[in-house]
């Protein structure tokens, strides 16, 4: 009797433990998954449409042509604040909207329920400094999606092009907005992390989709005003090209976040 | 050795990676291992093991290497690539300009006679090509320090249309069709195959192994060989430390900033050094202190060759050095510009500044085209 009672006792606890953890959403998560990041660009609501043109708060109208931008070290944190970051020497995305390219897949992240995503824009120095070795096939990615700043022998974190008109340039005139570090006098690495909202659940069997929206009206019209009728060819640039990586770095915002499979947006 | 090879330069993070590392190295070594064994049958193989290592010169007058050496060990055969890349036409688009085209070995790797670098076609570049004696002790490269890792640095000079005029992609494609090539890809790297990668650590390892250290200047300062100084050589040698040793510092007779020296720019190019990386009006007109090293052999002078010899660059220094407002403030003293020097200093500084060249450098074999 002795025994059975123990057994009984030992259910109960059990079964008591297992509600507890139900009740309190922390089922257990095993394994890995995968995480994918959509990267849906925008222009202040509109779907952003190359070759459409969209007219910001300073009176000019933007014809984009091309908008290509690096992702790079990626970190997913839980509400516990266990952060997780994506290995480094996989870490560097080119998202390009001529290319279709704009979602980044994360592959092996552990499972957990994340609630805020770190991610970078550009190319930190850390990296560029491992010299060869380091780039690995970024170089290449990086050459064929004009991406590679070859007189600066790096990378370009942002190019944005198009034409564009004002109330004083009436001609449609090219505006080319090359941003990245100036050698080794100015980083314009920068990062930028967005609450989830909720949670991205990763798991043997789930893989979320993180979809975030990339407003590229805020490159030139964000925190800090850029006048292309000033200028309109800005590529190295002391006063304007970090003004740029900061607008850049706060375009990003989280849409929604589909839980599931992984399979559908 | 493959265990050498993962251990290179990368920065981990995170607890998942951490164990996937030993693993991935793990495979390889077993990959290794059966592909070793493989071609140990194969007499066409260059096996991997024959890849020895070369030792890298750091000469007890230099100050440390800049260069990672542990992160891309020069070997005999990533050398030997390097080399044959260095003088081979197909990095450049018309498949005539090679880096070697411009950097000659016998003026010391640099384009003797030509005051601009001559790229494809017959196009000419703004800038005078510089040394790559001692690359591997410097951090900043380019005349404008366009790249601070000498590693990226052949980006420049092939992507740029009037020199190489190329892409890295398209040059890797004429590599890959080359079986020659492949061939010393594999030869030369663990992780073989032609990419990116292997292509810059193979130049890089060429020119890292480009060590000037033997002139009769640092066989005197080192004691060797009894060598001696001409009385006019110490009095140069003399001048030069209290008039010169500011900005052309250490052994590497350079101190790797970038400044501007008071050249009156030439309105035709307006060329505005390091500003143009920096997009810093405090950087216009500033360029990269270049090294002295051969510097009687690196005629024309100055970033735009400008001056046929070390005497028209001495009377510039004495007579010529314009005011601006990023003038180095070295060479401004109240009202006067420049640095006072009477024509027998300038004969003794010459006579000194012609012993820092290096004749064992110049005749290497080892860097040696044919």
């Amino acid at each position: 009797m002795k025994s059975i009672y123990k057994i009984s006792v030992l259910i109960f606890l059990t079964t008591m433990l297992a509600s507890c953890s139900d009740d309190d959403g922390t089922m257990e998560l095993s394994g890995t998954g995968i995480v994918k990041i959509e990267f849906d660009n925008s222009v202040s609501g509109d779907d952003l449409i190359l070759g459409s043109s969209y007219t910001n708060s300073q009176n000019e109208s933007l014809t984009i042509e091309r908008l290509n931008y690096i992702v790079s070290n990626f970190r997913l944190t839980d509400k516990d604040g266990n952060v997780f970051t994506y290995p480094k020497e996989a870490g560097y995305f080119i998202t390009s909207e001529e290319n279709g390219e704009t979602e980044v897949v994360l592959m092996d992240v552990p499972a957990g329920r994340y609630t805020s995503l770190t991610f970078g824009i550009g190319v930190d120095q850390e990296k560029y400094l491992l010299g060869a070795e380091g780039q690995g096939d970024l170089l290449t990615k990086a050459e064929s999606t004009n991406m590679m700043w070859s007189w600066q022998a790096g990378y370009k974190f942002l190019n944005f092009e198009g034409t564009f008109t004002s109330s004083t340039v009436t001609e449609a005139t090219n505006f080319k907005i090359h941003m990245g570090s100036h050698g080794s006098s100015l980083d314009n690495y920068k990062e930028t992390t967005l609450s989830l909202g909720s949670e991205a659940i990763v798991s043997e069997e789930m893989s979320p989709i993180i979809h975030l929206v990339a407003n590229a009206g805020n490159i030139l019209d964000g925190q800090n005003k850029i006048s292309l009728s000033e200028q309109a060819v800005i590529m190295v640039s002391e006063e304007k090209s970090p003004k740029i990586a900061i607008n850049t770095s706060g375009m990003f915002t989280v849409d929604h976040i589909h839980n599931g499979s992984g399979d559908a947006h | 050795m493959p265990i050498k090879f993962f251990r290179a330069g990368h920065a981990l993070a995170g607890p998942i990676i951490q164990i996937k590392y030993p693993m991935k190295t793990t495979i390889y070594a077993i990959l290794l291992t059966i592909l070793g064994a493989c071609n140990s049958n194969d007499s066409d193989y260059v096996a991997l093991e024959d890849n020895k290592e070369l030792s890298v010169t750091v000469p007890s007058n230099f100050p440390p290497m800049v260069y990672n050496v542990e992160g891309n060990p020069p070997t005999k055969h990533g050398f030997e690539l390097g080399k044959k890349l260095f003088y081979d036409g197909k990095l450049s688009a018309n498949g005539f300009i090679s880096c070697g085209f411009c950097h000659e070995q016998r003026f010391s790797f640099t384009h003797h006679g030509h005051q601009f670098s001559h790229g494809i076609d017959d196009k000419e570049g703004t800038r005078n090509t510089p040394s790559l004696a001692n690359m591997a002790f410097f951090s900043e490269f380019a005349w404008d320090g366009a790249t601070n890792h000498l590693d990226l640095f052949p980006i420049i000079p092939i992507t740029n249309e009037v020199e190489m005029g190329e892409t890295m992609t398209s040059v890797l494609e004429k590599l890959k069709a080359d079986s020659q090539y492949r061939q010393a890809f594999d030869a030369a790297f663990e992780e073989g195959g032609v990419n990116h990668e292997n292509f810059l650590k193979a130049i890089a390892q060429f020119m890292v192994m480009m060590v000037s250290y033997n002139s009769k200047y640092d066989k005197y300062v080192r004691n060797e060989d009894d060598v001696t100084l001409t009385e006019q050589e110490l009095i140069g040698l003399n001048i030069f430390q209290n008039k010169c040793a500011s900005c052309h510092t250490t052994d590497l007779f350079s101190d790797g900033s970038f400044r501007n020296n008071g050249l009156p720019p030439n309105p035709k190019i307006n060329d505005l050094g390091r500003a143009e990386v920096s997009g810093s009006t405090n950087d216009n007109y500033k360029f990269k202190v270049p090294s002295l090293r051969n510097v009687a052999l690196t005629a024309p002078y100055m970033h735009d060759g400008r001056f046929g010899s070390l005497e028209s660059v001495l009377n510039f220094y004495q007579n010529g050095v314009q005011d601006s407002p990023t003038l180095d403030p070295l060479l401004k003293n109240g009202d006067t510009l420049g640095i006072p020097l009477t024509n027998n200093e300038k004969q003794a500084l010459i006579a000194f500044l012609k012993t820092l060249t290096d004749e064992e450098f110049i005749n290497d074999e080892r860097f040696a085209e044919y």
